[in-house]
């Protein structure tokens, strides 16, 4: 799953750490969701698009089938 | 971006790897105290330290996390947990029911006998699927 979510961290100006922590979970799961290697659950999609003020599809795109 | 989470050092990060060799310590040393009762003829000894290491570094493994702010685990460890249980338990399947059969079989025929040893990793296998079936039935039932 593509997401912008190193751009929009970077753009804040915060670690992998800083934004583990301001959503409650681990820096390698930030780490893993930037190199597209986990697909964070709908609750920390949720957290994360809070956080950023953006929506879900602003901050994930899935990859599809056919697409 | 919300003024209130305020973005923090990575102390978080150092207090998960103090833990981890925390726990990793005191059942390393369990382990070794168990090693040298062997080799020294202390096995008592050796298997006493043993136990209470081991005691020790799974109380530590689980009450430092109850207890503490910082957050030790979370979905993608969970994640992993279950990819890496699933995958755990599809190998012991697939070799148990490949192997155990076949194993009766021959034991019938009298063509091999299976040896007190074999019967252990029997009993092993089949003891923990029929956990795996008591702990999968119990949790589909809360879900």
């Amino acid at each position: 799953m593509e997401t912008t979510l190193p751009e929009r961290r970077e753009r804040g100006g915060l670690s992998q750490g800083d934004l583990a922590e301001a959503v409650g979970v681990t820096r390698q799961t930030i780490n893993a969701i930037e190199r597209d290697r986990y697909d964070p659950s709908l609750e920390l999609a949720f957290k994360l698009a809070d956080y950023f003020d953006c929506r879900i599809e602003d901050l994930f795109e899935p990859e599809l089938n056919g697409e | 971006m919300p003024d209130t989470l305020v973005p923090t050092i990575d102390s978080p990060e150092r207090t998960r790897k103090l833990y981890e060799r925390l726990v990793s310590a005191v059942i390393g040393v369990a382990v070794i105290a168990l090693l040298t009762g062997l080799a020294v003829g202390q096995q008592l000894v050796g298997a006493a330290i043993y136990l209470v290491g081991v005691w020790v570094g799974v109380a530590l493994a689980v009450l430092i996390p109850t207890f503490s702010e910082v957050r030790f685990y979370d979905e993608r460890d969970d994640a992993i947990y279950r990819r890496a249980s699933g995958t755990a338990m599809g190998i012991a399947f697939v070799v148990g029911l490949s192997i155990i059969p076949v194993l009766y079989v021959l034991d019938a025929a009298g063509t091999m006998t299976i040896t007190p040893t074999m019967w252990g990793g029997i009993y092993v296998v089949s003891a923990l699927y029929l956990c795996w079936g008591v702990c999968y039935t119990a949790i589909s039932r809360r879900r």
